[in-house]
């Protein structure tokens, strides 16, 4: 492993190269010792470079996003809708949730390449118009949540985005390939494992650790994993992976590698940070405040939840007018079996109506006509029970990085006598 | 000197700034509680990203261990012998089980300089010194550059508010949109003075 394995050997839009000033910076900034940081990985994140380095700035990012969408952080750009501002079957693009590790990166479609290497029989290099004609093109609804997704509902909070318990997921329509059409046609080598995504972003520093990660082969290869172009019917906006992404429905967001130029197919899982050191969850539950015990595992798919997105908090109805309930309910492996409604703060549950239709990994609609018989405040909670009987917990286990949180979701309105 | 008076101002207008806190804040302060280590800290965290967050969290020791271990591995320019001074101050100050100590007095003047207030406030000093070249150019380098000028203020002002990229270099300057016109005007004049 050398230092250099890491460089993004870019070229600017003058065709210079970029690798001795980044390198030079760190240098200059922090001193050699800097770059003796720790760098798992780095023999995977030599090749195909992104060609353009340029950033697009937060605000030409934002200015496409609905106002409804709340910045969590800006450097990296983290951004959000609440649970009441969720009420679409497929969520719009310009609501979808926003997690950058790094920059935002501007890549232009026309030069960018994907390369599939590794235990693979021949490497393959694809424009992204190779790709449509070489491959058959999908679209299906899915669903991606960050892992962190609800951290701020975990007590004590622990570090990291603050997303708020409905904030950072989203399940639009994608448009793409199949990526095991893709490995299929590299040809997969005995003793593949797991595939790696690398990111095409890059940091404000030269020696950001590039993103990358991995999944194992079976989920790689399973049919909904793609590798998309589209949202909702357009080309990915910049901010979600233009010109490509893949997507691994279901699963945890970082899997879902954006402005995807490089996979690698390995024979273990992925060395690095984002696998290692984050994204990572105990078997067990650790006490609060204890540090992630050295057997804990890489995050994947979500555990059974729900949100209610209707109606929104402290909302007014009139006593004998219908109380439409609403919400969606997801899991990230297997299907919503049931989800269920109190209006009781838990003493007792009724069914919803659940519209079990859809995609395999999109959320399903869940509804529920509820007549209050007084006036006065009043509050649903909604749990969600997936298909292997598994059932939301009213208060998940807490675990260093705050991940998975899919505790009961609860609202409270008001019945005007 | 000049530098290290321009840094001081900072934190001493961070500690002139920051008002007891609590983990419930719904605006996190965006600069770090005057203390031992707070400079350092804010010059190598604030190169990625903004002190807010930090000033949101408490956590306890060995989640600040981790968490630097964490930053390091991604990539953040720390060199091991910063990561002790470093993890001292953040257990210190952002300690989930502890309140902070009671800050430092600021010295009045510097709490009275607005343009130290702006540069801590905007994170300017995480990427910029007086002379010395950090993640950007220093500000006498910028002042140099826009010598003889005439329009040098309203150039340099839309560059700091709209980030920028290419002009020092390939890291680019993250935009500043939150900064009121006055602000711009005022910060925009002094950096051009500083020559």
């Amino acid at each position: 492993m050398s230092e250099t394995s890491n460089d993004r050997r870019s070229t600017s839009a003058r065709g210079r190269p970029l690798q001795r000033s980044r390198r030079h910076f760190v240098a200059g900034a922090a001193g050699a010792s800097a770059l003796a940081a720790a760098r798992p990985g780095a023999v995977w994140a030599q090749a195909s470079p992104p060609v353009t380095p340029a950033a697009v700035p937060n605000e030409a990012v934002m200015a496409e996003k609905n106002p409804a969408l709340r910045i969590h952080s800006e450097r990296p750009l983290t951004a959000s809708v609440t649970a009441d501002q969720h009420n679409f079957a497929v969520t719009p693009s310009d609501r979808m949730f926003i997690r950058n590790n790094l920059l935002t990166p501007d890549l232009l479609a026309t030069e960018h390449r994907l390369v599939i290497k590794g235990l693979v029989e021949r490497e393959l290099r694809l424009a992204v118009g190779e790709l449509t004609q070489r491959f058959p093109v999908v679209t299906l609804q899915g669903m991606l949540e960050c892992a962190g997704s609800g951290r701020a509902a975990f007590t004590p909070t622990p570090s990291g985005t603050p997303w708020s318990a409905t904030g950072g997921m989203g399940c639009p329509q994608w448009t793409g390939v199949r990526l095991r059409d893709v490995l299929r046609a590299a040809g997969l080598k005995s003793g593949a494992a797991h595939v790696a995504g690398q990111g095409g972003d890059f940091g404000v520093v030269a020696s950001a650790a590039p993103v990358i990660r991995s999944v194992p082969l079976a989920k790689a290869l399973e049919e909904n994993t793609l590798i998309a172009f589209g949202m909702n019917g357009a080309p990915l906006p910049k901010v979600h992976g233009f010109p490509l992404r893949l997507v691994v429905p279901g699963w945890v967001g970082s899997a879902s590698t954006k402005w995807v130029h490089t996979i690698t197919v390995l024979d273990a899982p992925f060395k690095g940070t984002y696998m290692d050191s984050s994204y990572r969850i105990p078997r067990t539950p650790v006490k609060p405040g204890e540090k992630m015990p050295p057997d804990a595992v890489v995050t994947e798919a979500w555990p059974v939840k729900s949100m209610i997105t209707s109606p929104a908090p402290n909302a007014a109805f009139k006593l004998g007018q219908a109380v439409l309930i609403e919400g969606r309910a997801w899991v990230g492996e297997g299907d919503i079996d049931r989800v269920e409604v109190s209006f009781d703060e838990g003493a007792s549950w009724r069914r919803a109506y659940l519209d079990s239709s859809g995609d395999k990994y999109a959320w399903r609609t869940f509804s529920f006509d509820f007549r209050p018989r007084r006036a006065g405040y009043a509050t649903v909670l909604a749990r969600a029970t997936d298909d292997r009987g598994n059932v939301q917990p009213i208060v998940p286990a807490w675990n260093p990085l705050g991940y998975f949180w899919n505790g009961i979701h609860r609202v409270g309105f008001v019945v005007e006598a | 000197m000049r530098r290290a008076a321009v840094a001081a101002l900072a934190v001493a207008v961070a500690a002139a700034l920051v008002t007891p806190l609590s983990a419930q804040d719904a605006e996190p302060a965006r600069t770090l509680i005057a203390g031992p280590g707070a400079e350092l800290t804010a010059a190598r965290c604030g190169i990625c990203h903004e002190v807010t967050h930090i000033t949101r969290a408490r956590l306890s020791r060995g989640e600040w261990q981790d968490n630097v271990r964490n930053m390091i591995e991604r990539g953040a320019p720390i060199a091991p012998a910063e990561v002790a001074p470093i993890v001292d101050y953040l257990a210190t100050y952002y300690s989930r089980d502890s309140a902070p100590p009671a800050a430092a007095e600021a010295p009045p003047a510097a709490a009275g300089d607005p343009v130290a207030r702006l540069l801590a406030e905007h994170g300017c000093n995480a990427c910029h010194a007086l002379g010395q070249k950090l993640v950007g150019p220093s500000f006498r380098e910028v002042a140099a550059r826009y010598a003889g000028d005439a329009g040098a203020a309203a150039r340099l002002g839309a560059k700091i508010r709209g980030g920028g990229a290419g002009a020092w270099g390939t890291i680019p300057m993250p935009p500043h949109p939150r900064l009121a016109d006055d602000d711009l005007g005022r910060l925009a004049g002094w950096v051009l003075e500083q020559r």
